[in-house]
C-alpha cells in the first residue's frame, strides 16, 4: 500500500526526475521528506536508489589570495628577472616562493644568486586555482589529481564530502505509478496522540505498522534513521574542573583533608610565616599583587626572633630587623601555602594530612603559558617520625594515581623547605617533565608555631597538568573559554 | 635563576672527568640543565641558595667532590699582603660594610674575564638584591697606588667611569650612565656618595654603581684588587666566593688590612665555620640509616670538612657557602651526596580519613544542578576591571563597587580589581563566543571578594533570540528549591536589569542575588546582539 506522498514521489521519478533536490522543488516538499519516501520506495523495489559520495573542493583563504594574485613562485620568478642575489629577498613571501621555484625547476641558485632556468609553463595547479576561483566549489573528480594533491599539501584547497542520491523507476514501480495496481491509498499517520494510542486498532504485518483509527487507515512513514539530526550539547562540568575533581578525589582517597582559605592574605601568612626574608625578591611588587590595606596579624614575637636570629630552631636566621608593618601588608595570595601554615599553626597535634586546590595570583603578563591567576595543588603530611623518604613515597603514589607511572627525583630549591626536591614524570613524546616541587618545611617555619614534627609538603601547578592532560596549547582557554571547545570536549575525556 | 655557561672542554679539564660522567650526575647535585645542549657548551641553571656555584670554577670544585675525585674541605692559603684600605666615618651612614682582597698571578683570557663578570652579576642578583645589599668591584691593581681610602664623597666629584672617555660628576653618572640610571635609586636621599680612591686620589670605584675606567680589567691584567661593599656581613660571603673561585683558576690570595675606627681587621677571612651534628638526627630527617662515619663521608663529598666522633659529626662549613643556616641544610647536602635516586620512596604509616571541604561539596551539587538545567560550566578569571565590572554593568552606584578589592600595581588595565560578582564575566564569555550557535547557556560557581573577604557565588546566563523573564524565573525557582535556599523574590532596582523585569533575592533582610532580563544598554556595552537573561546568587561566605 502506498500513501499519497509515496505516489507523488513515485510519479515524479517515473517522469524522469532523478535528483531529490529537483523532486522536492517540483512537489514543494522538504528534501529530507523526499529522501525518506524514496528510500522506502526503494526498499519495496519500486525504484532504484544509487548513493554516491562526492568530494567538493574549494579554495582556502590563502588559496583565494594566490588564485587572484598568482602563486608566490610565479611572482618571485617575475621579480628575479634575469637573476637576483639571495640577500635581496626580504619579503617573507619570497621564502615560500623560493622553495617552490627550485622544486618546480624554474630556477637554480648559484653562488647566492637565483637564476631563472628555462621555461615555466602554467601548471595544472595554477589551472585548478583559476577554475576554483570562478566556480566557488567543484567536485574533485573533475580536477587533475596531481595538481590537486600539490595544492592540498600547500593548504590552498579544502575538501568537503557530500552524499548524492539518484533515483530510477523500476518495472514494478512503473505499474504503480501508472495506477496499474489500483489506487489503494492509506494515509500517512499523523503525529502520535494520546487518543490514537488508546482508541486506535494497531496491527503489524511484515514489519509494517497499520493503524485503524476513527474510520481511516494510517501507516507511519518510515524514516531514514541514518540521517543526521540537529546537534545538541548537554550542560556539563568544565573539562578543567573535571581534572581538578579528579585530583581532589586522589587526595581524598589518600586520606587528606581539604582546606580552603582567603584569597586576600597578609604578607605575614603568605611570606613571613614561611620564613621568606622581608627583602626576598619574590616579595617585590614586580611579582606580587599588593593591596593598599593592612591586615591584623597575630602575636609575631617568635616569628620576628626566628627571622632576626634563628632563635627557637638553632638556626642563624636572616639577620637584620624584621618589621611588623611589612608583614601587615595585604596581598593576593601567591600560593596556597599561607593557608596551610595557618592551619598547622592552629592544628599542631599530629597527625595532620591536608590539601587544597585553589587559585593563586602572580603579577605576570598574560600569554599562552602564563596567566596572572591559576590553580595550585598543595598537600602536606605532618606526623611523628615522618621523613624525607616518606615524602618521596607519597609523591610516587600521588603521581602514579595521576597516571604518571614513572617518577624520578632531583634536588631542588624552595625557600621554605629543606631538603627540597623537584619531581619529574616521564611523558611519551616529551621525555622527563618537571612537575611541581616538594620538601620538608624548614624548622624555622614550623618552630615559631609550636609544630614539633616534620611537615612533608608538595605542590604543583594544576594548569600545567591541564596542558599535559587536556592537550592545551594556550592556558587562556581554561578561563576565557571557547564554548565550542567546552561543547566538544567529551565528559569521558581520559585524564 | 643564574645561568652558568659550561664549556665541556673547560669543565673536563677543571674536574678531571669525562663530559658524559659530569653531565650524567650534574643535575643530581642540584641544577637545572638546559634542554638545548650545544656542541661546545650547555647552559646550566643553579639555585638561588648556592651562589658558590655561579662560576665554572665553583661548579668544578663541587663536582670533584660529588664524583669522589677530590673530597673534603678545600684549604685556600692567604698570603699576608701589604695593601691597606682606610674606611672613613663619612661612608658609614651610606654603605657601611666593606671586604677586600688582592689576588695575584692570574692570566686572563677573554672567556675568563667574561666568566668573572658573569659571576659578579649573578652575585649581585643572588646575594646582593640587585647591588643594594652587596656590590662587587674588580680592579687591575697595577694601575693604582695603595693605600686606598673608602669614604663618602661630594656628589659633584668628577672622574672617568668605566666604558667612558670623559670625566663626569658622580651626580651626572646617576643621570646619564646606564649603570647610574639602573642602580642610582640605591643612593636616593644620600648627600654623600661612597667612593674608593688610591693614594694619589685616583678613583677605583663608585660603589654600588660603577668602577673607574682607570682600573678596568683586560687580558693583560695579572693582579686584582677586589672590593665588596654593602649593608651587612653578606659582603664577606660574596668576597669569599669571588676569591676562592679565582684561586681555583690559579690565583694567589693576599690579605688586605682594613682600618676602621672600631678596630682594624684582615680581609678576607676564609676560616670555615664549625658545626656539630648527629647522625641520628640526619637519619630522622632523611629516612636513610647512616652511621656517623658514613654521614661524614657523604659530607666530605659535598666539600665540607667532616670527621665522626661517636654518633656525632664535626663539620667544617667552607667560607664560601652562604646557605648553611641550620643543621637541616647540612643534612640535605648529605642526602644529595647519598643520592636522591638511592633513597627509598616509602609511604608513611600515618592513618587519617579524607574529608572534602563543605564548600567544595556544595560546589559539586551546584555543578550537577546547573548542568542538569542544560548550562555549560565556565571558570573565568577572578581579576577584572572597574570599567567592565561596574560601568558596563551599570552598577557604579551599587555598594559592592566600594567593597571591591583594588590591586596596587596592576599589570594591565584589564586586571585592576577582584570581581565582586560573576555575571560580567559570563557576559564577557558570551561576547567572545558570538560566532558559535545559539542558544548558549553557561554558568560559573566561584569565589568573589567583597571587603577583602571571600564569598561564594553562582551565576547562570542564557543568550538566544527567545530569552525572556519566565525562562530565568524557572531556573531561579529550580535553583532555590534544589539548594534549599529560602529567599523572597522582590522587584529589583539593579541597573544591569531591565526596569520591571528584574528581581532581587532577599534572605533575612539582605540581598543575596538577583535575576531577570539584562538591560539592553549593558548588552550593548558588551557588544551582544541577542537578549540575555541571567541569575546570580551568593550561597556562602568563607
Amino acid at each position: 500500500m502506498l500513501s499519497e506522498n509515496d505516489v507523488k514521489v513515485l510519479k515524479a521519478i517515473s517522469e524522469g526526475y532523478s535528483d531529490p533536490q529537483r523532486i522536492a522543488g517540483k512537489l514543494e516538499m522538504k528534501i529530507e521528506a523526499v529522501r525518506a519516501l524514496a528510500d522506502a520506495l526503494g526498499e519495496q523495489g519500486l525504484i532504484g536508489v544509487t548513493k554516491s559520495v562526492e568530494e567538493a573542493v574549494s579554495l582556502t583563504d590563502e588559496g583565494k589570495k594566490y588564485a587572484s594574485e598568482g602563486l608566490p613562485e610565479r611572482i618571485l620568478l617575475s621579480a628575479i628577472g634575469s637573476g637576483k642575489p639571495m640577500s635581496d629577498l626580504l619579503d617573507p613571501a619570497h621564502k615560500i616562493g623560493l622553495g617552490w621555484l627550485r622544486k618546480k625547476g624554474w630556477a637554480a641558485i648559484e653562488k647566492g644568486t637565483i637564476l631563472p632556468a628555462g621555461p615555466a609553463p602554467r601548471g595544472k595547479d595554477e589551472e585548478i586555482l583559476q577554475d576554483l576561483l570562478l566556480a566557488d566549489a567543484k567536485s574533485s573528480s573533475l580536477l587533475d589529481k596531481k595538481g590537486l594533491s600539490d595544492l592540498k599539501g600547500r593548504g590552498l584547497v579544502a575538501f568537503a564530502k557530500s552524499k548524492e542520491w539518484r533515483y530510477k523507476i523500476t518495472t514494478e514501480g512503473k505499474k504503480w505509478a501508472s495506477g496499474g495496481m489500483g489506487e489503494v491509498f492509506v494515509q500517512e499517520m499523523p503525529p502520535l496522540t494520546s487518543d490514537m494510542i488508546k482508541a486506535g486498532q494497531w496491527s503489524e504485518v511484515d514489519g509494517v505498522l497499520n493503524l485503524e483509527y476513527r474510520g481511516s487507515s494510517y501507516r507511519p512513514r518510515p524514516y531514514d534513521v541514518t540521517l543526521a539530526a540537529d546537534k545538541i550539547y548537554p550542560g556539563k562540568k568544565h573539562p578543567y574542573q573535571r581534572l581538578i575533581d579528579f585530583m581532589r578525589e586522589i587526595m581524598l582517597e589518600m586520606g587528606f583533608m581539604e582546606l580552603k582559605g582567603q584569597i586576600v592574605q597578609s604578607s605575614f601568612w603568605n611570606f613571613d610565616a614561611l620564613f621568606q626574608p622581608q627583602d626576598h625578591p619574590a616579595r617585590e611588587m614586580q611579582d606580587t599583587f599588593y593591596l593598599d590595606s593592612l591586615a591584623d596579624i597575630p602575636d609575631y614575637t617568635r616569628v620576628k626572633e626566628m627571622h632576626e636570629s634563628g632563635k627557637g630552631a638553632d638556626s642563624l636566621g636572616w639577620g637584620g630587623v624584621w618589621k611588623p608593618e611589612v608583614a601587615r601588608q595585604e596581598v593576593l595570595r601567591t600560593h596556597t601555602t599561607g593557608v596551610t601554615i595557618k592551619y598547622l599553626a592552629e592544628h599542631f597535634e599530629p597527625p595532620v594530612k591536608a590539601f587544597g586546590i585553589d587559585r593563586v595570583y602572580r603579577r605576570e603578563a598574560i600569554d599562552a603559558t602564563h596567566t596572572p591567576e591559576f590553580e595550585q595543588l598543595e598537600g602536606i603530611v605532618m606526623d611523628r617520625d615522618v621523613t624525607f623518604s616518606h615524602l618521596l613515597g607519597i609523591l610516587k603514589e600521588f603521581y602514579s594515581k595521576m597516571g604518571f607511572e614513572e617518577v624520578r627525583f632531583r634536588p631542588g630549591y624552595f625557600p621554605y623547605t629543606e631538603p627540597s626536591v623537584e619531581p619529574e614524570v616521564f611523558i611519551d613524546g616529551l621525555g622527563w617533565v618537571e612537575l611541581g616541587g616538594a620538601g620538608v618545611f624548614r624548622k624555622e617555619v614550623t618552630a615559631p608555631f609550636g609544630i614539633e614534627h616534620p611537615v612533608l609538603a608538595w605542590g604543583l601547578g594544576v594548569s600545567r597538568v591541564a596542558m599535559l592532560k587536556l592537550g592545551l596549547k594556550d592556558l587562556r582557554l581554561l578561563y576565557q573559554s571557547d564554548l565550542e571547545w567546552l561543547r566538544e570536549t567529551p565528559v569521558c575525556i581520559k585524564l | 635563576m643564574p645561568v652558568v655557561r659550561v664549556y665541556y672542554d673547560d669543565m673536563e679539564r677543571l674536574i678531571g672527568a669525562s663530559r658524559e660522567t659530569i653531565m650524567g650526575r650534574l643535575a643530581m647535585m642540584g641544577a637545572d640543565i638546559g634542554k638545548r645542549a650545544e656542541e661546545e657548551y650547555v647552559d646550566v641553571e643553579f639555585f638561588p641558595d648556592r651562589p658558590d656555584l655561579y662560576s665554572v670554577e665553583g661548579v668544578a670544585r663541587a663536582m670533584q667532590g660529588f664524583l669522589g675525585i677530590k673530597t673534603g674541605l678545600v684549604e685556600y692559603p692567604i698570603h699576608k699582603g701589604s695593601v691597606v684600605l682606610q674606611v672613613d666615618e663619612s661612608v658609614k651612614a651610606v654603605r657601611p660594610f666593606i671586604g677586600c682582597a688582592v689576588v695575584r698571578g692570574l692570566s686572563f683570557t677573554s672567556e675568563a674575564i667574561e666568566s668573572l663578570m658573569g659571576l659578579q652579576e649573578d652575585l649581585h642578583w643572588g646575594l646582593g638584591r640587585n647591588r643594594r645589599k652587596v656590590a662587587i668591584g674588580v680592579h687591575d691593581i697595577s694601575r693604582v697606588v695603595p693605600p686606598f681610602k673608602y669614604f663618602g664623597e661630594d656628589p659633584e666629584r668628577k672622574f672617568v667611569p668605566l666604558d667612558f672617555s670623559l670625566e663626569m660628576s658622580m651626580r651626572e653618572i646617576l643621570e646619564k650612565h646606564p649603570k647610574g640610571k639602573g642602580y642610582g635609586h640605591i643612593l636616593n636621599g644620600c648627600d654623600r656618595f661612597p667612593l674608593i680612591v688610591d693614594a694619589k686620589d685616583q678613583v677605583l670605584s663608585f660603589p654600588p654603581i660603577i668602577n673607574g675606567e682607570l682600573t678596568s680589567v683586560t687580558e693583560e691584567t695579572e693582579d686584582l684588587f677586589i672590593d665588596v661593599t654593602g649593608m651587612d656581613g653578606m659582603v664577606h660571603k660574596a668576597l669569599n666566593i669571588v676569591v676562592t673561585s679565582l684561586a681555583e683558576r690559579g690565583g694567589r690570595i693576599e690579605s688586605v688590612l682594613i682600618k676602621k675606627n672600631e678596630g682594624d681587621f684582615v680581609s678576607p677571612n676564609l676560616a670555615p665555620t664549625a658545626w656539630t651534628v648527629r647522625a641520628e638526627e640526619a637519619n630522622r630527617l632523611i629516612g636513610f640509616d647512616l652511621t656517623a662515619k658514613e654521614l661524614a663521608e657523604c659530607l666530605e663529598r659535598m666539600r665540607f670538612g667532616a670527621s665522626s666522633d661517636g654518633g656525632a659529626v664535626r663539620v667544617q662549613v667552607p667560607a664560601y657557602r652562604a646557605d648553611i643556616m641550620h643543621s637541616w641544610d647540612i643534612f640535605e647536602d648529605a642526602a644529595k651526596a647519598y643520592g636522591f635516586d638511592r633513597l627509598e620512596a616509602r609511604l608513611p604509616r600515618t592513618v587519617t580519613v579524607g574529608r572534602a571541604h563543605p564548600s567544595e561539596v556544595k560546589k559539586g551539587e551546584i555543578r550537577e544542578l546547573l548542568a542538569g538545567l542544560g548550562y555549560l560550566e565556565t571558570m573565568p578569571f577572578t581579576l577584572t576591571n572597574e570599567k567592565i565590572h561596574f560601568q558596563w554593568m551599570r552598577r557604579e552606584s551599587e555598594p559592592e563597587c566600594a567593597a571591591a578589592v583594588r590591586v596596587k600595581h596592576p599589570i594591565s588595565e584589564l586586571h585592576t580589581i577582584l570581581r565582586t560578582s560573576l555575571l560580567s564575566s559570563l557576559l564577557e564569555i558570551f561576547a567572545m563566543n558570538q560566532h558559535h550557535p545559539l542558544p548558549q547557556r553557561i554558568f560559573a560557581a566561584g569565589d568573589v571578594v567583597l571587603a577583602r573577604r571571600t564569598h561564594m557565588n553562582l551565576a547562570a546566563a542564557s543568550i538566544h533570540s527567545g530569552a525572556n523573564f519566565s525562562e530565568i524565573r524557572s531556573v531561579a525557582d529550580a535553583v532555590l528549591r534544589e539548594l534549599a535556599i529560602k529567599a523572597e523574590i522582590v522587584p529589583s532596582k539593579d541597573g544591569a536589569l531591565i526596569p520591571g523585569r528584574g528581581a532581587d533575592l532577599m534572605a533575612e533582610g539582605s540581598r543575596i542575588g538577583c535575576f531577570g532580563e539584562m538591560h539592553p544598554l549593558v548588552l550593548k556595552s558588551f557588544g551582544l546582539e541577542q537578549p540575555v537573561v541571567a541569575l546570580e546568587l551568593e550561597w556562602g561566605v568563607l
